[in-house]
């Protein structure tokens, strides 16, 4: 059986792995490709060198700063977003875990905002945010940091429910003897948390930790409806800068492409580190 | 057993979702065709219906397979590079400006010598690039300030403080201030005294996405007609640097678009204004816009609005520069290029399409009746006369011996940057007492800095 796996493991990997190669390893390779060409479509390049790296930094001889404002901007976000909801997602998973009344109703209720869709959410919330706002003659985009907070009120709203399943799910897996021996020992509930509960919890805050960070910086939809980049560009998170030099600047598509591909690389980047990190401190059984 | 149903069925729905992706593929180049065939991106959403009906209507009669798709409100640009670059592009695309001609000039084909061209009434509506007919006009409209007709001559003669006699008497931008910042500050008198529901004299000027292009774009556009005018260059072209000459004139006029108005001036962009209702809804008389608009006024429209189509009509966005002689706004964006990539045939059968589209009985009912638009070719006359009265002020204006203003915006480098920027100075001038200086500036430096970036 072991053999026959290990020889005709090929055939069974092979469907996965076309799909993957045509769906993304080669729109993948060609995406870096194009990054060093100017294009207008994707069939139609002529090569550059690195004028698009160059340009994304010093535009007509002036160093033009708003990818750099978009990188912090976005980095920021990222982590007051990664913060906020997996503390939050992490407090009710606690709560609803202790069996007490109604935790069926409260789970749906708190997952029922990551069913609706991005864009629909932003929209909603917009109208909200600007009624409320009006009575103090402002709007959502009147400053880059009532975006950032609209964007991270929404967010967050979003995402906490998807978390907290997550997390409810890692709780209940801990062992109650494990529990159960150390409340014997004479652990309080704070100890109970730190030593026991937080430990054989790692493995899901490493996967929690994963998603918000990745879910942070990939952010889109939420920032195209709500603020759409206002004022000017100052709220416009890393992947909507791309799409707006993509589309937006004429003749630029090949520079949108290279933020493309630095926004990749900061992004590979940051999720390994975060991932070596977390996963050093999970419990080995 | 159990284990080895479910196998089955997941190693099916696998290799269903590997077929279906085949199967696709193999639907779009199955059929061979043995002539021609067109495939026209369509840049209105609005005329979507219309020229399917019309596609269809045309491979009913010559079996030629049209296809039209149409891309969202905004995504144009997005969808057509894209599609562009597929197999089997599109034969008929849209080409805004000169800028895009630029972008896209490998892919125009001359169109010199075609039928659409020689119908052409008004040469200077198709765009020329590197000695091409790069692309030619499929419709062409005016904007200007649209206003409720019937509420001013109730207001000329019920009310007896009224600055003006007569609609007539609004001729210029002295004029047109006084009329709207009297019934913006007396709205309840008059009302009272004309049995209106006014609550402001213009529609509120919103500055988000969905309504900024109409001072970023249209009215932008009147101040860089007047300059292209003196720099005695292309209307449309335009040139590499401005100096903002009227910009003092910009600010005047948008100042009476926001002061005169029940907006809150500090919330402009908050997105929650509706600019068009409030007119459609005879809470306001003045909204500045285009003749596309006609038809969202229609009777019996979804839009529920109270206003009679016949009350509005539309003048000239008067600037303070030469008042006198300016007529409406009159141009386009939408030109219909045709890819000079498509295989000879698919180009024949193309041109002989947008022949017939401007030809036959039913294209030109389509495209005057169902879509509404004003076509500038020789061969609509008569019943395919346009029904935009709008566009007819446009003509009466001309007839008078008065100038229409060219669409200058369509000279915008990078128009979506450009305007971002200039939305932002304008945004801060307006909601949070910015100073217009700085609002002139950006509308200056910024043109020149993106010119030089898309001519490098």
């Amino acid at each position: 059986m072991e053999k026959s796996i290990r020889k005709y493991f090929w055939i069974f990997a092979l469907p996965t792995m076309a799909a993957f190669t045509i769906g993304f390893i080669v729109p993948f390779l060609y995406g870096i490709f194009l990054s060093f060409c100017k294009f207008t479509t994707v069939t139609d390049w002529s090569w550059v060198g690195f004028q698009n790296y160059t340009r994304i930094f010093v535009v007509n001889g002036i160093v033009d700063k708003s990818f750099l404002h978009s990188i912090w901007y976005t980095a920021l976000f990222t982590v007051v977003s990664v913060l906020i909801i997996n503390l939050v997602s992490c407090g009710i998973a606690m709560a609803l875990t202790k069996g007490i009344k109604g935790t069926n109703l409260f789970r749906t209720v708190f997952f029922l905002p990551n069913l609706i869709g991005g864009i629909v959410l932003s929209y909603v919330w917009l109208m909200i945010f600007n009624s409320i706002l009006q009575n103090y003659s402002k709007t959502i985009v009147s400053s880059q940091w009532s975006a950032f907070w609209g964007l991270v009120i929404v967010v967050c709203w979003q995402q906490i429910g998807y978390m907290m399943i997550i997390y409810i799910a890692g709780i209940q897996n801990i062992p109650p003897e494990l529990i159960e021996a150390a409340k014997i020992d004479g652990a309080s509930s704070w100890q109970l948390i730190r030593y026991v509960t937080l430990p054989m919890l790692m493995p899901t805050i490493t996967i929690c930790t994963f998603l918000t960070l990745t879910n942070g910086f990939k952010l889109f939809d939420q920032n195209l409806a709500l603020t759409g980049g206002n004022p000017g560009k100052m709220s416009q998170l890393l992947a909507l800068n791309i799409y707006d030099t993509m589309y937006g600047t004429n003749g630029w598509q090949g520079v949108g492409q290279a933020k493309a591909v630095i926004f990749f690389i900061l992004v590979a980047l940051i999720a390994l580190i975060q991932n070596k990190i977390t996963t050093s401190k999970e419990v080995q059984d | 057993m159990k284990k080895k149903l479910v196998t089955v069925l997941l190693a099916a729905s696998m290799l269903a979702t590997m077929l279906a992706g085949c199967g696709s593929g193999n639907g779009g180049s199955g059929d061979k065709k043995a002539d021609g065939s067109v495939y026209m991106l369509n840049f209105k959403p609005e005329t979507d219906q219309a020229w399917q009906d019309l596609a269809a209507t045309y491979t009913e009669q010559t079996g030629v397979p049209v296809t039209v798709v149409t891309a969202a409100d905004g995504q144009y640009k997005t969808q057509l590079q894209s599609e562009l670059a597929k197999k089997e592009a599109p034969t008929i695309f849209n080409i805004g400006s000169t800028a895009d001609c630029a972008e896209y000039d490998k892919y125009i084909y001359d169109l010199k010598d075609s039928d659409i061209y020689k119908h052409l009434n008004d040469k200077s509506l198709a765009l020329e690039y590197d000695g091409k007919i790069a692309s030619v006009a499929n419709c062409y409209e005016c904007y200007g300030i649209i206003y409720n007709k019937a509420i001013l001559e109730n207001y000329c003669k019920n009310y007896p403080d009224a600055v003006i006699k007569s609609v007539d008497d609004i001729k210029d931008l002295d004029t047109l201030e006084k009329v709207a910042t009297d019934i913006n500050t007396n709205v309840d008198a008059i009302n009272e005294a004309c049995g209106t529901k006014l609550l402001e004299a213009f529609a509120s000027s919103g500055l988000d996405d969905g309504s900024s292009w109409r001072f970023s774009g249209h009215l932008a556009g009147i101040e860089l007609y007047y300059e292209f005018k003196d720099a005695g260059c292309d209307l449309t072209a335009g040139q590499d640097t401005i100096e903002g000459t009227y910009m003092d004139n910009y600010k005047r006029v948008w100042d009476m678009y926001t002061n005169t108005s029940g907006a809150d001036k500090s919330t402009l962009d908050s997105g929650s204004l509706n600019a068009e209702a409030e007119l459609g809804m005879e809470e306001a008389v003045f909204y500045q816009n285009g003749d596309w608009e006609y038809s969202a006024f229609a009777d019996g429209n979804e839009n529920g609005y109270t206003v009679a189509q016949d009350d509005l009509s539309m003048m000239p966005i008067y600037f303070g520069v030469d008042d006198e002689n300016e007529g409406l706004a009159v141009g386009t964006e939408n030109h219909w290029t045709v890819n000079a990539q498509a295989d000879q045939k698919d180009i024949d059968a193309t041109l002989e399409f947008l022949n017939w589209v401007v030809t036959s009985d039913e294209g030109r009912d389509a495209i005057t009746n169902k879509m509404g638009l004003s076509a500038p070719f020789d061969t609509f006359t008569g019943d395919y006369a346009s029904k935009n009265a709008f566009a007819a002020v446009a003509s009466d204006l001309a007839s008078e011996g008065k100038t229409s203003v060219a669409w200058s915006f369509n000279a915008t480098p990078s128009v979506d940057d450009w305007r971002a920027d200039f939305v932002a100075a304008l945004t801060e001038y307006t909601e949070r007492d910015g100073s217009w200086d700085d609002v002139s500036k950006t509308f200056v430096d910024q043109w020149s800095y993106y010119w030089k970036l898309s001519n490098e």
